[in-house]
C-alpha cells in the first residue's frame, strides 16, 4: 500500500505539470485557430477570384498533409532560417495553421447555411454589405457552427498529444519519461487515457452549455 | 354500430391503442366487408392514421383485435388467455395480404419503377423474375404507366410515383388496400391522376380503407364513413347520412368548418 | 536537390510502409465500424453500451496515446508485437471508431418510410435490409466514409514516433544527419498531398452522386 502511494506521490506531480502545459497548449490553440480561421474564410469567401484560390489552396495543403509533418516542417525549418523555435512555438503555430484552416470551412458551411434573404432583408432595410454580413449573417452562422466547433475543438486537444515528438513537456511527454523511470506502465497509461478523456469530456461538455445558451437568446 | 358479417375482410373488436399514459385510440369496433369502400375522416389528433396503421401493424395496439380474412393480426390469445406477439413470419404474411399507400409515396429511390412493383412477388412470394416482372409491367399498364417501367422514382411526378406505390400494393395481390391521406403530398393538379386510379380499383371490387381530408372525395367515393374524434368513432354511415344530417355536434362543427373554406 | 535525389530510394521504402500500414488499417476500420454500427442500430442493450464505451474511449484519447500504449505495455505484459501489425492494428481500432459513426450516420439517413414501405409490402427485415436499405445508405456513406479515409492516412504518420519506417520516419533520420528540412519535409508532405488529395477528388465524385438518391 505504502509503495502505492509513493508511486503515486512520485507520479502525480510530474503529470500535473504536464496536464497544466497542455492545457495551456490546448487553450491557445483553439483560440488562435477560431481568430485565424476568421481572415482565411473572409479570403476564401472573397468575391476577388486569386484571393479566394490562393485560401482554397492554402486550405486543401493543410488538410491534406499530417499535423505531424507540418510541426516538423516548422520546427526543423525554423532552426536552418536561423530563427529556433521552441518546440512550443513550433507546435503551436503547426496546430492554429492546421486547425484554423478546418475552423474557416466550418465558418464557410455555416455562413453559407444562412439564407440569402437574410442579407436581403438587411440591404433592404439600408445596410451596407459589409454592415449586412457583420450584424445579420455572422451571428446567425456563429450559432449554427457551435457543434463542429465543439468536436474541432476536441481534435485540437488530443493532437497536443503530438509536440511530445518535439520534447516539449506536455502531458504525453512527461507520461513516457515516467514509464521509463518507473516502470508502472500500466498505471501510468491508463491515467493518461483517463485524463485526456476528462479533458475532452468537460471541453465537450462546456461547449453544450454554451449551445444551449446561444438558443436560449434566440 | 353493424353486426358482424360473415364475410368481412377486416374485423377489428375493441381495438385501444396507447402512447405512454394517453389514450389515442378507445376501444373501436367496425367491420370492413368485401368490396366495400371505408373512408376515415375527422380533425388532425383524431387518431385516424393512426388506426389505419395499425390494421397492417405499422403501429402497435396494446389491447383488441384485428382480423384479416379471419386471421388474427399481430397478436393471439393463448390457452391460459394470455396476449402474445405472433412470429415475424406470420406478421409478415399477413401484412402482405394488406397493401397500403403512403402519403409520401416511400418508393425505392435506387430502383426503376418495374424493380419497385416487381420486389415483393419476388422477395415474399418466390415468384420468378421474369414472371413477376410481367406481372408488374401489367400492373403499371393498368395504373397508367406503361411507358415508365424503366424509370427512377426522382424523375417521376408525384402523381406518378403515386400510381407506382398503388401498383407495388397490388402486385401483392391483396385482400384488402390501405390509403393513408395519399394526395395530401401532391399538387392539386395532380390528384386526378391518382383518385381516378382509386376509382378503378374500387370497380374492381377491391376491399378498401381510406383515411383523407379531401371531403369531395369522401363524399363521392365512399361507401360508408367513419367519423373520428379523440380516438373514438363518433358517428358512421352512408356519405348521404352523415354530410347530410351529422347527428353529433362534433361532426357538425367540422362539417362547418370545412364549408366554410377551412383547410384540415 | 541533389540530396532528394539521394534520399530517393529510402523515402521510397517508406512510402511503401505508409501504403502498406493504411491499406490493412484501413480494411480493419472499415470491417470492425461496420461491425459496431450494427451493434447499435440492431444490437441488445449490452452490445449498445460497449460500443458506445468503444467509442467515447476513441473519441477522447489521442491516437499517439494508444500507439504508445500498445508499444510499451504490450511488451511487458508479455506480449511481443511487431511494429507494423501493432500499428495496423491500433490504427484500424482507432479509427474504427469514426468508420462506425459514418455507417450508422448513413443507415439513419435512410429515411424511415423506406422501412415502413417494405415491411408493408410484407418484407422482413434481412431482406428490407439487403435490397432497400443498405444500397441507400451505401450511397449516403462514401463522401464521410473517404474522409474518414483521408484522417486515416494522416494518422499512420504516427507511427513514426514509435520507430516504424514509414515515411516520416524516414524523413526524420534523413533531417537528423543532413538538415534539409525543407526539401525532405516537403517531399514527405508531396507523398501525403497526393494520396489524400486524390482522396478527396474521390470523395467529391461521390458526394455528386450521393445527391441523386434523394
Amino acid at each position: 500500500m505504502s509503495s502505492e502511494i509513493t508511486l503515486i506521490g512520485r507520479i502525480a506531480p510530474v503529470l500535473a505539470e504536464g496536464l497544466y502545459m497542455t492545457l495551456e497548449l490546448s487553450v491557445l490553440a483553439i483560440v488562435l485557430s477560431a481568430l485565424w480561421a476568421i481572415p482565411v474564410v473572409l479570403t476564401l469567401i472573397s468575391p476577388r477570384r486569386p484571393l479566394a484560390l490562393v485560401a482554397r489552396a492554402y486550405i486543401e495543403v493543410v488538410r491534406n498533409t499530417p499535423v505531424l509533418v507540418q510541426m516538423y516542417f516548422i520546427f526543423f525549418g525554423s532552426s536552418i532560417l536561423g530563427y529556433r523555435l521552441t518546440g512550443f512555438v513550433a507546435g503551436l503555430i503547426a496546430l492554429t495553421l492546421q486547425n484554423g484552416a478546418y475552423i474557416a470551412e466550418i465558418y464557410r458551411a455555416g455562413i453559407q447555411s444562412v439564407s440569402q434573404r437574410q442579407t436581403e432583408s438587411g440591404l433592404a432595410i439600408g445596410l451596407t454589405p459589409r454592415e449586412a454580413f457583420w450584424v445579420i449573417v455572422f451571428p446567425q452562422a456563429l450559432r449554427k457552427v457551435v457543434p463542429s466547433l465543439a468536436n474541432q475543438g476536441v481534435v485540437i486537444i488530443k493532437d497536443t498529444s503530438l509536440v511530445a515528438t518535439l520534447s516539449v513537456a506536455e502531458l504525453t511527454f512527461e507520461a513516457r519519461l515516467l514509464v521509463d523511470r518507473t516502470a508502472a506502465v500500466y498505471e501510468i497509461f491508463l491515467t493518461l487515457a483517463l485524463l485526456y478523456m476528462v479533458i475532452t469530456g468537460v471541453f465537450s461538455g462546456l461547449m453544450r452549455l454554451v449551445e444551449r445558451r446561444l438558443r436560449i437568446v434566440q | 354500430m353493424q353486426p358482424p358479417a360473415a364475410s368481412a375482410e377486416i374485423e377489428i373488436r375493441n381495438l385501444s391503442k396507447w402512447y405512454g399514459t394517453h389514450q389515442v385510440l378507445k376501444s373501436l369496433s367496425t367491420d370492413v366487408r368485401r368490396s366495400e369502400a371505408v373512408v376515415l375522416i375527422g380533425p388532425s389528433g383524431s387518431g385516424k392514421t393512426t388506426f389505419l396503421r395499425c390494421i397492417n401493424l405499422l403501429e402497435q395496439f396494446q389491447e383488441g383485435e384485428i382480423r384479416i380474412g379471419g386471421e388474427s393480426m399481430g397478436y393471439q390469445t393463448d390457452a391460459t388467455g394470455r396476449r402474445r406477439r405472433r412470429s415475424e413470419r406470420d406478421i409478415a404474411r399477413l401484412r402482405a395480404k394488406v397493401g397500403m399507400v403512403f402519403q409520401s409515396f416511400n418508393l425505392f429511390p435506387h430502383m426503376t419503377a418495374l424493380k419497385n412493383v416487381a420486389l415483393g412477388p419476388v422477395r415474399v412470394n418466390g415468384m420468378a423474375r421474369r414472371e413477376a416482372e410481367e406481372l408488374a409491367a401489367s400492373l403499371l399498364a393498368r395504373v397508367g404507366l406503361a411507358d415508365k417501367l424503366d424509370v427512377v422514382p426522382g424523375r417521376l411526378s408525384g402523381g406518378q410515383q403515386q400510381r407506382v406505390a398503388i401498383a407495388r400494393a397490388l402486385a401483392m395481390s391483396p385482400k384488402a388496400m390501405l390509403f393513408d391521406e395519399v394526395t395530401s403530398a401532391l399538387d392539386p393538379e395532380l390528384v386526378a391522376e391518382v383518385l381516378d386510379v382509386m376509382g378503378q380499383l374500387r370497380e374492381d371490387g377491391m376491399t378498401m380503407v381510406i383515411v383523407t381530408h379531401e371531403m369531395a372525395f369522401a363524399r363521392a367515393f365512399a361507401n360508408r364513413i367513419l367519423f373520428m374524434a379523440d380516438g373514438k368513432i363518433l358517428e358512421q354511415g352512408p356519405p348521404a347520412e352523415l354530410f347530410g344530417d351529422p347527428k353529433t355536434a362534433r361532426l357538425q362543427a367540422f362539417l362547418k368548418r370545412f364549408r366554410e373554406g377551412h383547410q384540415l | 536537390m541533389d540530396l532528394l535525389i539521394a534520399s530517393l530510394p529510402l523515402l521510397g521504402g517508406g512510402v511503401w510502409i505508409t501504403l502498406q500500414l493504411a491499406v490493412l488499417a484501413a480494411m480493419v476500420a472499415t470491417v470492425l465500424g461496420l461491425a459496431i454500427a450494427f451493434a447499435q442500430l440492431f444490437g441488445g442493450l449490452v452490445l449498445r453500451i460497449v460500443a458506445e464505451a468503444y467509442l467515447y474511449i476513441a473519441r477522447g484519447v489521442p491516437l499517439l496515446v494508444l500507439l504508445f500504449a500498445m508499444y510499451y505495455a504490450l511488451p511487458y505484459a508479455g506480449i511481443m508485437v511487431e511494429p507494423m501489425s501493432g500499428g495496423v492494428l491500433v490504427i484500424g481500432l482507432y479509427f474504427a471508431a469514426f468508420m462506425a459513426d459514418v455507417f450508422r450516420g448513413a443507415m439513419l439517413a435512410v429515411a424511415q418510410g423506406q422501412w415502413e414501405a417494405g415491411r408493408a409490402i410484407g418484407l422482413r427485415t434481412p431482406t428490407i435490409l439487403v435490397d432497400i436499405v443498405l444500397p441507400q445508405a451505401l450511397r449516403v456513406a462514401g463522401p464521410p466514409y473517404v474522409n474518414t479515409l483521408i484522417m486515416l492516412v494522416k494518422g499512420t504518420s504516427l507511427v513514426s514516433v514509435i520507430g516504424l519506417s514509414d515515411v516520416t520516419f524516414v524523413g526524420r533520420q534523413i533531417i537528423e544527419r543532413t538538415l534539409a528540412p525543407f526539401e525532405i519535409f516537403g517531399a514527405v508532405a508531396a507523398v501525403y498531398f497526393v494520396i489524400c488529395f486524390a482522396l478527396s477528388r474521390c470523395g467529391a465524385y461521390l458526394e455528386r452522386r450521393a445527391s441523386f438518391v434523394h
